[in-house]
C-alpha cells in the first residue's frame, strides 16, 4: 500500500512537473539545451554547437526545435510554463521587449564587455546600461543583382553609389530592354514584406523614429514602390500575394534582375544553385540604394542573437555565457561563414563568405558586404509589435491600392496615437 | 442496499465511458474559457502574474476603432455568409435527394471542399481570385467585364471573396445535414399533396420547409456561431487584409494575444464574441419556440 502511494505521488509530481529536476554535480560533464528551428535546413545551430564543443569538451550543447513560423509564440509559451531551453534565440527585435520586460533574460553584460568591436548588432540589445542578449548573426539589406541579365540588357551594374531614383531609373530600363530582347524577366522583386518599403524608410530618413507616431518619412519609399509597380517593372502586389510568390523563385529563376534583399539569402542562393534549385548564373550584391548619396550606405535588418534563460542552473548560465561568447568571436564566425551565413563579426567574416564557390567577389559585392551603417528594423520599445502591426495595414493598403499613400499614412498615424501610444 | 449499489455501478460504469473524453474538455477547453472570464478583467503580458484592472479593458474597447472595424467585419460576414450558405446548401440537398444515377458521387463532391485543408483552400482560391492572370478574373474579361474586382487584393471586393469561399467550403455539410433532414419528412405527406394538386412549388412551401423546421432551426444556430468566429479560412486568405477590411474579431484577438502579447485585453474581447454568439443564440432559441409552439 504504502508502496503504491509512493508510486502514484511521484506519478503526479512528474505529471505537473514538480520536483526538483536539478543538476546535483557541481563539476563534470554539463549538458546546455539550445533552442533552434528548422534544423535540417538551417545548419548554423548545429555548427555553433559542435564548433564549441571542439574546445569546451566537457560541455554537450542539446538542440531543441522549434516551428521556425512559430517560433515566438512557441518560446513565449515554453518560457511562461517553465520548459524552454538554456540558451534561446532573439530571432528578431520585435519580441526582445517582451522577453526583456518579462524577466526572461539573463544579465550578459560581464559577456558583452569582452566582445571585440567588430561584433555588430549589440546596441539594441542593451536596455537600462545593461547586456540581456548577444548578437551571432548580422545581416543587412543589400542590392542583389543578375549579371548575366545585366549584360544581356545592356544596362551597366551598380557602382556601390545608387539612390532610389537610380535604381527605379535602372529597373524601368531593364524592363524595357529585357523585353527587346525577348526574355520575360522583369527590372525588380520587392517582396510583399512590409520591410521593403518601411526597413528602408525607417532607417534612411534623418528623424524618423518609430515610437514618434509620425509615418509622413515613408511617403517618398512608396511613391518609389508603386511607380515600379505601375510601370510594369516589377510583379504587382496582388499577383505577388494572390499566387504565394517566392523571393527565392523570383531572383533565383531569374523571374527578376535585382532583388533588395537581407545578406542571408546568400548562403541560400548558393545553396540553390549547387542544388539546382535556382538557375546558374552570375550575379552580386551592391550596397542598398540610398535617398540620399551617402558615404557609408544606411541600410536595415535586426540581428539575431542568443538569451539566456533566467530559470537555469547557477552552473548552466556560466557555461551558456561561454558559448554566447564563442558564438560572438572570431572563430564561430568563420565557422558560420563557411556555411554561408553572415557572422555578427562581418570583417572576420567577408574573406571566407566571399571566397565560397559561387559567390561574388567584385569590389562593389565586398564593399556591399563590409561597409554599412545598419539600422535595425524593429527598434526595441514597448509600443514597437502593435505599432508594426498598424504599418502592415498600411502596407497592404497601399500596396493593393486600396487607400492613397496620404490618407492611408494619415489613418496610420490616427490609429497609433489611438490605439497604441496613448495606451 | 443492494438496488442503490448496482445503480451506483451503472453509475460509475456510465461516468467512466464518458471520463476520458471529458477530461479532455476539462483540461483543454472548460478550464481555459473559465479562466478567460478572470483573465479578461487582467492586464497579463504572460509572464509572471496579471494585474486586476477591472473594467479597464472595456472602458478601452469602447474607444478602439479597430475593434468596431473588426466587430463591423464580423457581422458583415455573418450576415452574408449564414443565409448564403443556408440556401445553397438547402439547394444542393434538394438537388441531391433524387433518385438519380450516381447521386452518392455528386453527394461526395459537395462534401469534398469542407474535408480539404483550409491552407490549401485558401492558396488555390487565392490563385483563382489573382486579379492579373487569375482564371476568374479571365472569364469576367471575356464576358465583357472591363475592370473585374481585385477580389482578396482590393478593400472593396476581399469580404464579397472571402464569404464566397466560406460558403462554398461549408455548403457541403450543412448539406449533408439537410439531407438528413429531408428523410425524415414522411412520404405520405408528399403523396397527399399531389393528391391535393400542389405543385413542386406548394409541396416545398407547404410540406418540406415546415418538416425541415427543426433541421433549419439546428443549422442557423451552428452556421451562426460559425461565422462569427470565423478565422482560420480568413488568416490564410487575406490576413485581415487589404488595410483592416477582412479583420474579424477572432483575428483581432488573436493578433492582440498572440503577436502584442497582450492577453488580458485580447480575453475581454473574446469575453465579448462569446457574449454575442450566446446572446443570438438565445434569441434564435425563443424566436424558434416561439414559432413552433
Amino acid at each position: 500500500m504504502k508502496r503504491s502511494l509512493a508510486a502514484v505521488t511521484a506519478f503526479l509530481l512528474a505529471v505537473t512537473g514538480c520536483g526538483s529536476g536539478g543538476d546535483a554535480e557541481d563539476s563534470g560533464p554539463i549538458t546546455l539545451t539550445l533552442a533552434g528551428w528548422s534544423l535540417a535546413t538551417t545548419p548554423e545551430f548545429k555548427t555553433l554547437a559542435d564548433g564549441f564543443r571542439g574546445t569546451h569538451p566537457d560541455i554537450t550543447i542539446e538542440l531543441k526545435e522549434y516551428d521556425a513560423n512559430n517560433y515566438d509564440t512557441q518560446m513565449t509559451a515554453d518560457l511562461a510554463a517553465g520548459k524552454a531551453p538554456d540558451v534561446y534565440v532573439q530571432k528578431n527585435l520585435k519580441n526582445f521587449y517582451t522577453y526583456q520586460h518579462g524577466k526572461q533574460l539573463a544579465d550578459v553584460s560581464d559577456v558583452a564587455a569582452k566582445l571585440g568591436s567588430s561584433v555588430g548588432g549589440l546596441a539594441p540589445y542593451q536596455v537600462d546600461g545593461k547586456t540581456w542578449a548577444i548578437p551571432y548573426r548580422s545581416d543587412s539589406w543589400v542590392l542583389f543583382y543578375n549579371k548575366a541579365l545585366f549584360d544581356k540588357a545592356g544596362v551597366e551594374h551598380p557602382d556601390g553609389t545608387w539612390t532610389w531614383e537610380r535604381y527605379s531609373a535602372a529597373a524601368k530600363e531593364l524592363t524595357t530592354k529585357l523585353k527587346a530582347s525577348g526574355s520575360k524577366a522583369l527590372g525588380t522583386y520587392q517582396h510583399t514584406w512590409q520591410s521593403t518599403a518601411q526597413g528602408f524608410a525607417l532607417a534612411q530618413t534623418a528623424g524618423a523614429e518609430l515610437p514618434s507616431g509620425n509615418f509622413g518619412y515613408l511617403k517618398p519609399y512608396y511613391e518609389t514602390a508603386l511607380g515600379l509597380q505601375t510601370a510594369g517593372a516589377q510583379v504587382s502586389f496582388g499577383d505577388a500575394t494572390t499566387n504565394s510568390l517566392t523571393y527565392q523563385a523570383q531572383f533565383g529563376k531569374q523571374q527578376a534582375a535585382m532583388m533588395p534583399m537581407g545578406t542571408w539569402y546568400i548562403a541560400t542562393l548558393l545553396s540553390q544553385q549547387a542544388k539546382g534549385d535556382a538557375d546558374s548564373f552570375a550575379w552580386g550584391i551592391a550596397p542598398a540604394p540610398q535617398l540620399t548619396t551617402s558615404a557609408t550606405p544606411v541600410t536595415f535588418a535586426d540581428p539575431t542573437g542568443f538569451g539566456i534563460n533566467p530559470k537555469s542552473s547557477e552552473r548552466k548560465i556560466a557555461a551558456a555565457k561561454d558559448f554566447l561568447a564563442y558564438a560572438a568571436g572570431p572563430d564561430a564566425a568563420k565557422a558560420l561563414a563557411g556555411i554561408g551565413v553572415t557572422p555578427a563579426d562581418n570583417a572576420s567574416a567577408v574573406d571566407t563568405i566571399l571566397a565560397l564557390e559561387g559567390a561574388p567577389n567584385d569590389e562593389v559585392s565586398r564593399l556591399a558586404y563590409t561597409k554599412h551603417d545598419t539600422k535595425p528594423e524593429n527598434p526595441v520599445s514597448e509600443y514597437t509589435a502593435p505599432l508594426q502591426n498598424v504599418l502592415k495595414d498600411l502596407h497592404t493598403a497601399i500596396m493593393s491600392g486600396s487607400k492613397p499613400i496620404d490618407a492611408a499614412i494619415t489613418e496610420a498615424q490616427d490609429r497609433a496615437e489611438s490605439e497604441v501610444l496613448s495606451k | 442496499m443492494s438496488a442503490a449499489r448496482a445503480r451506483w455501478r451503472t453509475t460509475a460504469v456510465g461516468l467512466s465511458f464518458l471520463l476520458p473524453n471529458f477530461l479532455g474538455f476539462l483540461i483543454l477547453t472548460l478550464v481555459p474559457v473559465v479562466l478567460l472570464f478572470y483573465y479578461g478583467f487582467t492586464e497579463w503580458d504572460v509572464f509572471g502574474g496579471a494585474t486586476w484592472s477591472g473594467l479597464d479593458n472595456f472602458r478601452r474597447m469602447w474607444g478602439d476603432a479597430s475593434f468596431w472595424t473588426a466587430l463591423g467585419n464580423t457581422g458583415y460576414y455573418a450576415v452574408f455568409h449564414i443565409p448564403l450558405t443556408l440556401a445553397v446548401s438547402l439547394g444542393l440537398a434538394l438537388l441531391l435527394n433524387r433518385k438519380l444515377r450516381g447521386v452518392g458521387f455528386f453527394r461526395t463532391v459537395a462534401f469534398f471542399p469542407y474535408i480539404t485543408s483550409v491552407v490549401a483552400i485558401a492558396q488555390i482560391w487565392n490563385m483563382l481570385f489573382s486579379p492579373g492572370f487569375g482564371p476568374v478574373n479571365e472569364v469576367l474579361r471575356w464576358l465583357g467585364v472591363a475592370n473585374p474586382p481585385g477580389w482578396t487584393t482590393s478593400a472593396d471586393a476581399s469580404m464579397p471573396a472571402v464569404i464566397l469561399v466560406g460558403t462554398w467550403r461549408d455548403m457541403g455539410y450543412y448539406m449533408l445535414l439537410f439531407l438528413a433532414g429531408l428523410q425524415t419528412i414522411p412520404g405520405q405527406l408528399y403523396e397527399a399533396a399531389r393528391v391535393d394538386g400542389a405543385n413542386a412549388w406548394q409541396r416545398f412551401r407547404a410540406v418540406t420547409l415546415p418538416g425541415l423546421r427543426p433541421t433549419t432551426f439546428f443549422i442557423t444556430v451552428l452556421l451562426t456561431i460559425g461565422s462569427f468566429k470565423v478565422f482560420d479560412l480568413i488568416l490564410v486568405m487575406t490576413d485581415g487584409g487589404p488595410g483592416q477590411s477582412t479583420l474579424v474579431l477572432s483575428q483581432y484577438i488573436y493578433k492582440k494575444g498572440f503577436q502584442e502579447n497582450e492577453f488580458g485585453y485580447a480575453s475581454a474581447v473574446s469575453i465579448v464574441l462569446f457574449a454575442i454568439c450566446f446572446l443570438v443564440t438565445v434569441v434564435q432559441f425563443v424566436v424558434n419556440k416561439r414559432g413552433s409552439s
